[in-house]
């Protein structure tokens, strides 16, 4: 079966190679947002790969599996490469079954804040998509009048404004396969709906049965009060 | 005709066929329910409808790992996310209606005599629904359930004699995977009971419902079954909107970070339906305080029928309905409230709206 549709999957991923050409940045949007909003796969396909080789050296995303990332349109053997690509602690190549690697970081190396684990970090956030995308496109110089503790940097959406993560993205610092300009901004929204799709993988199904169940409740709602004035006007 | 004859036929040699073929065909109901006399029915749908998706999620809940199978159950078991997403709305549905069943009895004063009992088993039913749903909230395992356990296990923990031990028996121990393995117990069999309460409402509401006069009666098929379900579509409808696109309303955000005895999250919250009696717990102080509040709080309530002294007259007074609405408002800003303060006040406006202003009210008014 999976061979069978291994060309149509391919056609799907160019698809959507082509359909990313849109820009998410001016203005800033994020396909997932909204009642009736989608996971955009080729927005998280890129965002992956920016949590691949910038956010997991720190961070870790143990509710996530290799083989979740065929939902995210990879196919089995694309999924299985990528875990093969990952050393694990005790020198082993992770499996498709494999929880996203947990790189162990000590609290030590960050002045005592451990880097919090990423899996549903969008949902324990207020408004988590927007929030991380603020947060990676955060950082500036110290305001005047502010004393930074030591190995903090400044970031404008942080809570307190004073975060032990350093600036983690630079412009070009991964290539995406399918030519966007991996720009700081560009690489801070793909991997804030990268991990809004992490935090809540069933999103688009779920909007897709709930707009289905709804209009069909309409409908039955409808009929049902219309029916009901129906019979009892018959039994006067 | 046919259906005299079936009732005849399988009545004769099956009685329970003969019963609820009576139950179904009998021309005994008055005419002219409204559509939210079937509060009671969706309620006890509701209430179905949670136990048979609690029992999918207890076949895969670990209390001793909760958040850890929570997370399992929403992305590895298929259909997971949907069935927690049905139990969480389901649980939300249960208290809108329940709330609003309680207030329309509030209303229309249905909870004067004969209707003393079913307006009692009305707030006994929301008493055992509020520990099942707290319990639940507890289960889920995130931060705020956690340090929700924390505080109320410590507290009965902290008393001496009795109530100490009933409440180490009850908790076996504070906050972590040893309590919610017998909580996750008490849940299931506390929401069974609940289900016992919602059997013995009916037959008591059945025994003081208005009886239509003879031979001016309409029977449940087709006349009420076509309102039931003409009801059950709209809560359905409501129910969807809920369940697909706001999955976890009226839920504490701190709940999606999993509990952690040495992190205290910044904002510690209950699900909404828990907020009201929250704060009048906490508007006392104390654990006795809080253990005080919410006995108080449903006591007084359930001394309602009590407290109307307007007797049997059917006087309806326009103060008195108008201080029926307000204390809705006044339980409304008791989940709402954020400062003590405030809090505090509505809480003595909630036990001064029926220990003096009811009786006082009501038989001004009868006269």
């Amino acid at each position: 079966m999976r061979r069978f549709f291994a060309p149509l999957l391919a056609i799907g991923l160019a698809t959507a190679g082509t359909a990313q050409a849109e820009d998410t940045l001016s203005p800033l949007h994020f396909q997932s947002q909204g009642a009736f909003g989608s996971i955009d796969k080729a927005a998280a396909q890129r965002g992956f790969l920016v949590y691949q080789t910038v956010c997991a050296a720190c961070h870790a995303a143990n509710a996530l599996h290799y083989r979740d990332l065929e939902a995210l349109g990879l196919t089995p053997d694309q999924a299985a490469g990528i875990a093969q690509g990952v050393k694990l602690a005790d020198g082993s190549t992770a499996t498709l079954d494999s929880p996203f690697k947990d790189p162990a970081m000590p609290a030590s190396a960050f002045g005592g804040a451990l880097p919090p684990d990423l899996s549903s970090i969008v949902a324990q956030r207020e408004h988590g998509t927007r929030y991380v995308y603020a947060l990676l496109t955060g950082y500036t110089t110290v305001p005047d009048g502010v004393t930074m503790l030591p190995g903090h940097f400044y970031n404008a959406a942080f809570p307190g404004g004073q975060i032990a993560m350093p600036p983690p993205l630079r412009d070009n610092a991964v290539t995406y396969a399918d030519g966007t300009a991996a720009t700081q901004q560009q690489q801070a929204a793909d991997v804030a709906e990268f991990l809004t799709w992490a935090a809540d993988p069933n999103l688009s199904t779920r909007h897709q049965i709930g707009l289905r169940a709804v209009i069909f409740f309409v409908f039955l709602s409808v009929v049902a009060i219309v029916s009901k004035r129906k019979i009892w006007r018959e039994s006067v | 005709m046919t259906t005299e004859l079936k009732q005849s036929w399988a009545g004769e040699r099956l009685p329970i066929i003969g019963g609820l073929c009576t139950c179904l065909f009998a021309p005994v109901f008055k005419p002219g329910s409204k559509y939210f006399d079937t509060l009671l029915g969706l309620i006890a749908i509701t209430l179905a409808f949670l136990t048979f998706s609690g029992a999918v999620l207890a076949v895969y809940y670990d209390p001793w790992h909760a958040f850890a199978s929570v997370q399992f159950i929403d992305r590895n078991v298929h259909n997971g996310w949907l069935v927690h997403a049905y139990h969480a709305t389901g649980t939300t549905a249960l208290f809108g209606l329940v709330y609003l069943y309680l207030f329309r009895a509030m209303v229309t004063r249905g909870y004067r005599a004969p209707g003393e009992l079913v307006w009692g088993l009305g707030v006994k039913l929301l008493a055992v629904l509020l520990l099942v749903g707290w319990l639940g909230f507890v289960l889920t395992g995130g931060a705020a359930s956690y340090w929700s356990l924390f505080s109320a296990s410590n507290g009965v923990l902290a008393l001496s004699g009795a109530a100490g031990a009933i409440g180490n028996w009850f908790f076996g121990g504070p906050a972590g995977g040893n309590a919610l393995a017998r909580l996750v117990v008490f849940h299931a069999v506390l929401a069974l009971s609940a289900l016992v309460v919602v059997g013995v409402l009916f037959s008591a509401r059945g025994a003081v419902a208005p009886k239509a006069e003879r031979g001016r009666g309409v029977a449940f098929f087709p006349y009420y079954l076509s309102q039931y379900l003409a009801a059950l579509a709209v809560f359905a409808l409501i129910f969807s909107v809920l369940a697909f696109f706001a999955p976890h309303f009226g839920q504490p955000r701190a709940n999606a970070l999993p509990a952690d005895p040495l992190t205290l999250p910044v904002a510690v919250a209950l699900p909404w339906y828990l907020l009201p009696l929250a704060g009048v717990a906490g508007a006392l102080p104390g654990i006795w305080g809080g253990i005080l509040g919410v006995v108080g709080a449903l006591a007084v309530l359930a001394a309602l029928p009590w407290l109307d002294r307007s007797g049997p007259s059917d006087a309806k007074g326009g103060l008195y309905s108008f201080l029926t609405w307000a204390l809705a408002l006044d339980v409304l800003g008791l989940g709402l409230s954020c400062s003590p303060l405030l809090t505090l006040l509505l809480t003595l406006w909630y036990f001064f709206h029926f220990l003096v202003l009811t009786p006082v009210v009501t038989a001004m008014e009868a006269k």
